[in-house]
């Protein structure tokens, strides 16, 4: 975290960028929208033209996928540059309506949805939910992610997972209702302010637990909390390396076949990120009569979906075709016919690009654990 | 310009199951989430605004408990110099004109040009605390303000009226407006300045200390009795009336009869 004192030059280490162009080469925006990423770590030097360049709609049509960083020779992260300027705005406090609720609802409701905290378990209702307590220890420790919590396209996600994990009969707990939001798009969104308060108590509050490691649920989660959080004692995983696990030592019983193409998508968060690669398509080829297929763009080459980056909440100005309808007109061009992935914003972009697209007839667009809560005996 | 802009701390309804308490007059709010009413919201921007152009200073005035003051700060955060909080369990705060008497005891003796408060409130939906703060006051009024231009010692206010009608009044400050939502764009409180609004001064007062009689206030004073809340039930029938317009306006009258309804 960076001090007050610092310049936007030295937060950014912007002279150490050599202008190779290496992140502009990668960067998934740039087919749709105007954004220069490699031009504004040049401009940004001139502290003068922070507050013009600032003012560029083109700041939020980054989507912090990080392909930049991933690419940049001199490990620059030439994203947090746009970061740092959306935050000049958000100091302003004019941002946009959709950005300004899901910050202000962060800081009151511990989510970006507008949803009272009191209703964050409501989606376990009607299950058998083991909740964790301070102290007592557990094996694995799951954060259920604000966006799964509440939003009724994704609770199928953490619904089997707590079936599935009920039927392994394997040390599991919850985190209660009174844990908040990771933070990820806060930090996006650039309100670095609110970003290190989260930091701060959600630390406190994640350490009060004993786990043998903290099971996230979204890639958005995991990879903030293994990037962002120092201080957390708790190591960090994604549920794909668990299900990865119990598959390899034959815990899971199938209850039939899934004789289908499917292709998987990788979440920025969770792939260039996260660099889980293996343990989604080892789960996947393991569901008896999946034939897994691949995209062209793949792993560290992945097409962003547009979803991270608090695009949730910000409208691109371009008109052009959106990613999430050039990835699912390259899964369809493939012949698949389930689009998987293990990321719940990437579930809702993609699955509206279907729609969109009219291939509902055809497609489907699946978490994970969606599907495997259709073929594993629970 | 001197502004004071009351703000109102409530819940939002509008997805969260509304179930009535034992008691049947009150509403269970655990499962609530709060936050400033949606037209005060644009009544704290608008005084800003006003603020930020003029020159002055701006005054946050609520009723309300502890809890509110992280809406109290935000609108601090936002550019309102000071607040001050009224909790006092005697008011009778179902009932907007005790709530207008209190506001306007906080207000009085207290020099001002402008008195903001939102048109209406998103859980009572009176549309009445404004317009009766005025009166309350002595001064000029405007309900349903969606512009706001200010002139030499008056104030020129556009109202949105029923049907799309915009009527442009004028009057002699000081006055009290109230603000329609959509009048601008509210700002995002960023924590940052939440925080510096820690130091600006947010003072707690309760009746006794405003000076106002409890009982000019509490529910003896009210004529607002609140006998019984309930969730209307979901009918499933409807019938729709054919014939010419006379015949339609009889067989509507004997419905009516026939329902006890007339």
């Amino acid at each position: 975290m960076s001090t007050e004192s610092q310049t936007f030059t030295e937060k950014y280490d912007l002279l150490g960028c050599i202008q190779c162009g290496r992140c502009t080469g990668g960067c998934p925006v740039t087919v749709r929208a105007d954004l220069n990423v490699r031009q504004f770590v040049n401009d940004a030097y001139d502290e003068e033209k922070l507050d013009e360049l600032a003012r560029l709609a083109e700041i939020w049509d980054c989507t912090a996928c990080h392909t930049c960083a991933v690419r940049c020779p001199k490990g620059l992260k030439p994203l947090e540059v746009l970061i740092g300027l959306r935050s000049m705005i958000v100091e302003s406090g004019k941002v946009e309506p959709t950005v300004r609720d899901a910050l202000q609802s962060v800081l009151l409701e511990g989510n970006p949805w507008e949803k009272a905290r009191a209703t964050r378990s409501d989606w376990m209702e009607g299950l058998d939910v083991k909740i964790a307590e301070p102290g007592v220890a557990v094996e694995n420790l799951f954060f259920v992610c604000c966006t799964n919590a509440y939003d009724p396209r994704v609770q199928t996600t953490v619904k089997n997972l707590v079936k599935l994990l009920n039927k392994t009969g394997i040390d599991y707990a919850f985190f209660p209702d009174d844990e908040s939001c990771c933070g990820s798009e806060v930090f996006t969104l650039g309100e670095e302010g609110l970003f290190e308060m989260l930091v701060e108590d959600n630390t406190e509050y994640l350490n009060e637990f004993t786990a043998e490691r903290m099971v996230t649920i979204s890639p958005h989660c995991f990879t903030t909390y293994r990037t962002h959080y120092p201080d957390l004692k708790n190591p960090v995983i994604h549920y794909t390396q668990l299900i990865d696990e119990l598959i390899a030592e034959g815990k899971l019983a199938w209850k039939g076949e899934l004789s289908k193409k499917i292709v998987y998508h990788d979440p920025c968060y969770l792939g260039k990120q996260g660099g889980i690669f293996d343990e989604p398509r080892r789960i996947l080829k393991s569901i008896p009569g999946v034939e897994l297929v691949e995209f062209e763009r793949r792993r560290e080459r992945s097409l962003c979906c547009e979803g991270g980056g608090g695009k949730m909440w910000v409208e691109s100005e371009s008109k052009k075709e959106r990613l999430a309808d050039t990835r699912i007109k390259d899964a369809k061009a493939l012949g698949a016919e389930i689009v998987a992935v293990a990321c719940p914003f990437c579930v809702l972009t993609l699955e509206d690009a279907m729609k969109n697209l009219g291939y509902e007839e055809e497609m489907r667009v699946a978490e994970i654990m969606e599907l495997l809560g259709e073929i594993v005996d629970l | 310009m001197k502004t004071f802009v009351c703000i109102k701390y409530v819940p939002d309804t509008s997805e969260a199951e509304v179930k009535v308490n034992p008691d049947g007059v009150t509403v269970d709010s655990s499962r609530f989430s709060f936050d400033i009413n949606d037209a005060d919201n644009y009544a704290v921007e608008e005084s800003v605004l006003i603020k930020e152009d003029k020159g002055g200073e701006v005054t946050v005035v609520s009723i309300g408990p502890k809890q509110s003051d992280v809406m109290i700060r935000m609108a601090m955060a936002k550019g309102c110099d000071k607040a001050l909080r009224v909790e006092d369990e005697r008011i009778a705060d179902h009932d907007p004109l005790m709530v207008a008497r209190v506001l306007a005891g906080a207000i009085k003796g207290q020099e001002f040009d402008l008195v903001f408060t939102g048109c209406w409130a998103d859980d009572d939906g009176h549309m009445s605390t404004g317009v009766a703060l005025a009166e309350y006051l002595g001064v000029n009024h405007a309900s349903m303000v969606k512009k706001v231009e200010i002139l030499d010692g008056k104030v020129k206010a556009h109202r949105e009226l029923e049907g799309g009608l915009m009527e442009v009044v004028e009057l002699e400050l000081p006055a009290v407006l109230t603000i329609q939502t959509g009048i601008n764009e509210p700002r995002y409180a960023p924590i940052r300045g939440i925080r510096q609004a820690q130091k600006k001064e947010l003072n707690v007062a309760g009746l006794d200390d405003l000076g106002i009689d409890p009982a000019e206030v509490g529910s003896d004073a009210s004529q607002v009795i609140v006998e019984n809340l309930y969730i209307p039930e979901v009918e499933s029938t409807a019938e729709f009336i054919e014939g010419e317009p006379e015949e339609k306006a009889e067989k509507l009258a004997s419905i009516l009869v026939k329902g006890g309804l007339v």
